[in-house]
């Protein structure tokens, strides 16, 4: 399992990258947050809004 | 602005990777690349314009969202995050549709509205313009390790949020395993219209506010997170990550009510506003949830490389001591369209069951220790689809659009109804459209 630092063309692209666009993420989690019991996983559990 | 060290051209490797590391920082998870010895500091800014609508006249949200980067020689990541929410609309109350006229006081206990029979009671007075605020640094701590530490902040009328975070990253096995571990604090104040309601108590007349505690609730919030990412191959890469979210203090939202019913039938309870004042013409009570709530999630990711298409699927479980249990399945497809563009097909399925303490109406004269009537902690179903069209410009910057729509589907369990109700109608369908438009650049 792994690969040798010279086979990373692939993985060192920006759409391979584990979170591509933080903003959308950040927006998405913001929605979710707010309209379901769950939050989180990704990174943390984001919140700090009185959303209703 | 260029295709240089600094620009976005795809695969300039470097400038990628450091970004990768900022971001997954700034979402508290690890990074899987080495950040990598940049010439001269420069500035990524991307920028997002959001407009989120739900049907009914329900909640509408316009939204402004920057995230500024400045990366500097030896690794060394600075970032900013700034989002201004403009929110206006309608949301459940909590209170259920009846065959009379319904009438409402208000939060700040000054005026009453009314909601016309079978219709669903939502509070129209909701209005707000929210600002947060994130600031993040991060650095390597020798070679194998990064360490980033920020700051969140946000504002809005009933509610300031102030919080902290830490993380650090190990490379292992050639860089192919990096683990993660987090740590986030909060304190959140809540300063609700009119004083945060007394747990269960009723909703009075107006200008009666002696059920109501004056002055600004708070909450404090721990996370913790441990995470393991790991390079299985040239294609493929898996995250897993477990995380830890404890709050306690003020969980209620001060906004919520329940209505009271009759046992038998489940019809509601009149009541008569006290003489020459206005307030409810039937009974209802103020939620009231347990001060402390411990949640547990699991997130697997996996994102694997196909000739130029990128598959990333992901599932979450989360379960709490609320007795919430949650799963969520998302998958996204990035397609290549021509040398510069990309297309993006998105799916999500959400489905949680209910908290311990959910209860679509309230039996008069039962007094529980916590109930809440929040729609959000009904048990239901949610689905999101949409389609992102991204492209590359001349000049290297990146544009996207991107087009959702969201809906909630539930039904409350028929152990919870009461007399004649329909489980149906006393779950408030969502249906909503997310629109993105967002652009990226380099100064």
């Amino acid at each position: 399992m792994g690969v040798e630092p010279w086979e990373r063309g692939v993985l060192a692209k920006p759409e391979m990258q584990l979170v591509v666009d933080p903003l959308e993420a950040g927006i998405d989690d913001h929605i979710y947050f707010s309209k379901e019991a769950s939050s989180g996983g990704r990174g943390f559990g984001g919140g700090g809004c009185g959303c209703n | 602005m260029g295709a240089t060290d600094g620009g976005r051209e795809p695969g300039s490797g470097q400038f990628v990777q450091r970004l990768a590391a900022a971001t997954c920082s700034l979402l508290g998870i690890g990074s899987t690349v080495p950040v990598l010895a940049q010439e001269e500091p420069t500035w990524a800014l991307d920028t997002s314009f959001l407009y989120y609508g739900e049907s009914d006249e329900r909640v509408q949200d316009l939204s402004l969202n920057v995230l500024a980067r400045r990366l500097f020689a030896d690794d060394k990541v600075l970032s900013f995050g700034l989002v201004y929410d403009s929110l206006t609309g309608a949301s459940p109350s909590g209170a259920i549709p009846l065959n009379e006229v319904q009438t409402f006081t208000r939060p700040s206990g000054n005026d009453v509205y009314t909601v016309q029979p079978g219709e669903l009671p939502l509070d129209d007075t909701f209005l707000d313009t929210r600002y947060a605020l994130t600031a993040t640094w991060q650095q390597p701590l020798g070679r194998l390790y990064t360490g980033s530490v920020g700051l969140s902040f946000s504002t809005e009328y009933d509610y300031t949020h102030a919080g902290l975070n830490f993380g650090i990253t190990r490379d292992f096995n050639k860089r192919n395993t990096t683990l993660s571990l987090g740590a986030a604090i909060a304190r959140d104040e809540i300063d609700p219209e009119g004083g945060a309601p007394l747990p269960l108590a009723p909703m009075g007349n107006i200008g009666d506010l002696s059920a109501r505690r004056p002055g600004t609730e708070d909450k404090d919030v721990v996370d913790l997170l441990i995470g393991v990412t790991q390079v299985v191959n040239e294609h493929l890469l898996v995250q897993v990550n477990y995380s830890l979210s404890d709050s306690s203090g003020y969980l209620n939202d001060p906004y919520k009510i329940l209505t009271v019913v009759d046992p038998a039938t489940g019809e509601g309870i009149a009541r008569v506003p006290a003489p020459g004042t206005a307030g409810p013409l039937h009974e209802y009570r103020f939620e009231s949830r347990p001060d402390q709530r411990t949640k547990h999630s699991l997130f697997v990711q996996g994102k694997y490389y196909m000739g130029g298409k990128v598959l990333d699927v992901s599932w979450r479980y989360m379960t709490d001591d609320w007795e919430i249990d949650s799963h969520t399945l998302e998958a996204k497809l990035r397609w290549p369209l021509g040398d510069r563009g990309w297309v993006e097909p998105h799916l999500r399925f959400y489905t949680q069951t209910e908290a311990e303490f959910y209860r679509p109406s309230l039996p008069v004269g039962e007094l529980p220790e916590f109930a809440s009537a929040d729609y959000r902690l009904a048990p239901f179903d949610a689905w999101t689809a949409g389609l992102k069209y991204g492209f590359r410009t001349a000049s290297g910057n990146e544009a996207g659009i991107r087009l959702e729509y969201y809906r909630q589907d539930g039904s409350v369990p028929d152990g919870l109804l009461i007399g004649n109700q329909d489980g149906d109608a006393l779950s408030p369908e969502l249906d909503a459209v997310i629109l993105t438009v967002s652009y990226g650049f380099d100064l």
